[in-house]
């Protein structure tokens, strides 16, 4: 169905998207005090964690306030006071009769998935219905929804709530045959999440079929790629069959941040979350253009109030107007501050490798993991999957090529083992395996 | 009269092969109203969770009963009909006790192997509604209430304590033809269906249900 006819619809779905400086600083300033106090008397860890620090609600006047006082918490606090409580939230997640209409959980790639308690409408799913909106998708559209590795169940509103129908489907390579019939049936407009692994796949039926992207793709307007940075390949890839890519990536598990057309940084809703970046050895702010790990605070969700959250992230942050319209900050993610390993000297990051491993046509999957047995190492030791049926001479070849290829790019000592990227996809969750391993 | 526009296009499958099925919103919140008839004679506390394994497309069978539990006070958890989410399921039965788990089919229990869990331990205690695959396997089990969940077209069968499974008397018109359920819808649906052949071996049963709910019992061959 096209798109329902009128005049013309506002440029943003929201008029906050492009309030001024001032009105977001005020905003912020409101709503950080009035979320100190729910998560202080609401959120068992964030009591405990300021009541040591020796802080209270009633001391967070200002953001001044709220930056010199409020005492972060990490991922590890959160699993401390689970396995201290048995508490599955960590102290963290609030269950709000009235409020509380089903509890997600994150994917647990490193884990047990961490619970995430669903409101009527999850801050994710307004940061999405923004992103789609700026992508071009209108009331009457039609939209494909791949759910991703996060599961929340079947109680999606929001796009509906916009005028757009879902078309739901799994993240699974058998559903390309659906995902291609749906898009000449219905001629939806966008899709989200695209991840790389169901592009791979896309790509073997396009090549095994004659099936033209082109034609499959031409209503889409854009499509949300996540899960893991894009490489160069997939994104000229993506770029043949006439789709645009959007990048996106979680903004500390408060949030949903994507690209915008402009293809410069991570939009962070700054009405959803108030964003902070530090040196992630010391602690103290960094300012916005230089690298730091980010720091989120929801500004919205009762039910999950993280404050001063340390992501782990290494950002640089940006909140100069956008090119694209917004005012809001936006940020470039290098990477996990965990991931990175230092080699001679050298900071080395998975997203560095994976641009090197997706250009040889056995390793196009991306399938690799950097062996990190401490934050400083003598070489890179990288584990990189293979795919049995695009091997075209022996595996000494591979290696010797790709071994080459990557000590020329990165420049530190470096040993290369080959595994089939079978074994690899075992460690899952599907289509997300970690990155770093400790052997 | 103009059909109204889906608000989700989930899917149904007959005979191995799926079919786009577009519903309103308002279609599944009312299957799901019918649903609390039968999730009701089950007598779970509010406040207690049930965990929801299905699939992504099969949001028009299954939102209808995540909308029965919340309406009931309770709380959904969600894990993926596949081995790869069996873990998640293992994970969820442990992290939460929930008091039942909806839809657990082959994939799970081959999963739950898979990984190296004991079913007996994550379905223990619980009420399984299993998928037809997956029933005669979970009724087994030992201190496992098993019932049964049984996906009919665009509907889902929900076995209530009196050990019947109920279908929406309001929404659907239901017969059989040659041993087979047929199902014709009687209100406003964005796609109505006309003697849909679900492939499920089953007959209409004239009898009042022990449970409490007046929908019609469908009794599987």
């Amino acid at each position: 169905m096209a798109s329902q006819t009128q005049t013309r619809w506002p440029d943003v779905l929201d008029p906050i998207e492009v309030a001024s400086r001032a009105f977001l600083d005020s905003h912020q300033e409101a709503s950080l005090a009035a979320m100190s106090r729910h998560a202080f008397y609401n959120a068992p860890l964030i009591n405990e964690v300021w009541k040591k620090a020796g802080v209270s609600p009633d001391d967070i006047k200002s953001t001044a306030d709220f930056k010199e006082k409020v005492p972060f918490i990490t991922k590890d606090d959160i699993r401390d006071f689970r396995d201290r409580n048995g508490d599955p939230s960590g102290g963290m997640s609030v269950r709000i009769p009235g409020q509380t209409v089903s509890i997600g959980t994150t994917s647990g790639t490193t884990g047990d998935p961490t619970p995430v308690p669903n409101w009527r409408r999850m801050p994710s799913e307004e940061s999405y219905s923004r992103d789609f909106w700026h992508i071009g998708a209108r009331p009457g559209d039609h939209i494909c929804h791949i759910m991703f590795t996060f599961r929340g169940g079947h109680r999606r509103r929001a796009s509906q709530e916009m005028g757009l129908c879902e078309i739901a489907f799994s993240m699974s390579p058998t559903e390309i045959p659906r995902l291609i019939e749906a898009s000449k049936i219905y001629r939806p407009v966008t899709m989200s999440i695209f991840p790389g692994p169901l592009i791979l796949a896309m790509e073997h039926y396009f090549e095994k079929t004659g099936e033209d992207p082109v034609d499959v793709f031409k209503s889409y307007k854009g499509a949300v790629f996540g899960g893991e940075p894009l490489g160069e390949r997939l994104k000229n890839l993506t770029k043949s069959w006439g789709l645009e890519v959007f990048e996106t990536t979680s903004l500390g598990d408060v949030a949903g941040a994507t690209h915008c057309r402009m293809h410069d940084g991570f939009h962070a809703y700054e009405d959803l979350a108030f964003i902070e970046a530090v040196d992630p050895v010391t602690a103290e702010p960094v300012p916005d253009g230089e690298v730091g790990e980010l720091v989120v605070t929801t500004l919205v969700d009762r039910l999950s109030p993280l404050v001063r959250y340390r992501t782990g992230d290494l950002v640089i942050i940006d909140r100069t107007p956008c090119g694209c319209g917004r005012t809001h900050a936006k940020f470039n993610l290098l990477g996990r501050a965990t991931d990175q390993i230092l080699v001679e000297g050298r900071s080395i990051l998975p997203r560095e490798i994976m641009g090197l491993v997706e250009n040889e046509s056995e390793t196009r999957a991306s399938l690799f993991q950097i062996v990190r047995t401490g934050r400083e190492m003598d070489e890179l030791k990288l584990r990189i999957g293979y795919n049995k049926e695009r091997m075209t001479g022996p595996d000494k070849e591979l290696h010797d090529r790709l071994h080459g290829k990557i000590k020329e790019a990165i420049g530190v000592p470096l040993v290369v083992e080959l595994v089939d990227e079978q074994e690899l996809l075992k460690l899952g969750p599907p289509h997300k395996i970690p990155r770093v391993t400790k052997s | 009269m103009t059909l109204p526009r889906p608000d989700v296009i989930g899917s149904y499958t007959v005979d191995g092969k799926m079919h786009f099925y577009g519903s309103r919103r308002t279609e599944l919140d009312r299957a799901g109203v019918s649903m609390v008839r039968t999730l009701k004679s089950f007598n779970f506390d509010p406040g207690s969770v049930i965990t929801n394994v299905s699939l992504t497309p099969e949001v028009v069978q299954f939102a209808p009963f995540e909308y029965a539990v919340q309406i009931l006070g309770m709380y959904g958890t969600n894990a993926d009909l596949s081995p790869f989410d069996a873990g998640r399921v293992e994970s969820l039965s442990r992290q939460f006790d929930p008091v039942a788990m909806i839809g657990i089919g082959k994939e799970t229990l081959e999963g739950l192997e898979m990984l190296g869990h004991d079913a007996k331990t994550v379905f223990r205690g619980r009420t399984v509604w299993a998928r037809p695959d997956a029933y005669e396997a979970v009724k087994v089990l030992p201190e496992v209430d098993a019932r049964r969940c049984v996906i009919a077209g665009p509907v889902l069968l929900l076995e209530c304590a009196r050990g019947k499974l109920h279908l929406d008397s309001r929404e659907w018109i239901a017969e059989s033809e040659n041993d087979q359920l047929l199902l014709t819808s009687r209100q406003v649906r964005s796609e109505p269906l006309q003697r849909l052949a679900t492939g499920v071996a089953a007959q209409v049963s004239e009898e009042a249900c022990a449970c409490g709910n007046h929908d019609m019992v469908i009794e599987l061959l």
